[in-house]
């Protein structure tokens, strides 16, 4: 029985080792990747690999050695959070980055790389990256007079008391 | 193994540091800001993984649910311009 317990001991190093560093190397491959792209959004498109893939097979490395214990559960919040939330803030920088007027760079006739304005190719792009998303509405309400000092947005404003 | 892998960690956070440090628009600096976030959590987890010291893991949750909330706070300062709803000039109070 002790070899037995040692060898899958044994199993379990090699599966968590192989990826771990099979995480670390996806993680290595996404940050080159953040170096060598020629602009924000196809720097956007590499970092996404070190996100998903990375800290993936490094977290299912982690996990594979702590078992079905408080700390693995623990790995799974820390893995969920950033797995939910990178997809979110990379849309909300890309959105951020659009509305700023920087230029993605795509290829002419000849394969060159040009900031392309892309309201010439999609004529509503301009219109929908102004105005903001429903569930982003950050105008000031519009019946409501005294609130010039809420800090909060309008619909939470609209339900709460003012105390100020 | 683990030594390993934090070695490969680290070498990922000094080329997202290179990027921040050389990044011509502050779109850039932010991505690369938010992959050094993403980094110091691995790191912190790993780290704790390699010392038998899991306490670090809780450490790692703090800066995630942190890394989020800088994230769009600072995206939404660069939308706006403010952190508060948008000044409407004719309905400035001031």
């Amino acid at each position: 029985m002790e070899f037995l317990g040692d060898a899958a001991g044994l199993v379990r190093d090699l599966v968590s080792g192989v990826l771990l560093i099979a995480g670390a190397g996806f993680y290595l491959i996404g940050a080159i990747g953040l170096n060598r792209m020629p602009d924000v959004f196809t720097r956007m498109h590499a970092t996404s690999v070190s996100d998903t893939l990375g800290l993936g097979l490094m977290f299912v490395g982690m996990l594979v050695q702590a078992g079905p214990t408080l700390i693995g559960f623990k790995l799974v919040v820390i893995f969920a959070l950033l797995f939910l939330t990178a997809p979110i803030a990379t849309h909300a920088l890309a959105r951020a980055a659009l509305h700023d007027g920087e230029e993605p760079l795509l290829a002419d006739e000849e394969g060159r790389l040009v900031p392309t304005d892309l309201a010439a190719s999609f004529p509503d792009l301009e219109q929908r990256i102004e105005s903001p998303l429903t569930s982003e509405s950050v105008t000031a309400p519009e019946g409501g007079e005294g609130d010039g000092n809420d800090d909060d947005t309008a619909q939470q404003g609209e339900d709460r008391p003012s105390n100020s | 193994m683990f030594t390993a892998a934090i070695l490969g960690v680290l070498a990922a956070m000094a080329l997202a540091v290179a990027r921040c440090l050389i990044g011509p628009t502050a779109f850039d600096r932010l991505l690369a800001a938010n992959a050094i976030g993403t980094s110091a959590i691995l790191l912190l987890a790993l780290f704790g993984f390699l010392t038998d010291r899991p306490e670090f893991l809780d450490i790692g949750i703090t800066y995630a649910l942190l890394n989020v909330i800088a994230m769009l706070a600072v995206l939404k300062f660069f939308r706006y311009g403010a952190l508060g709803h948008e000044q409407d000039p004719e309905k400035d109070p001031n």
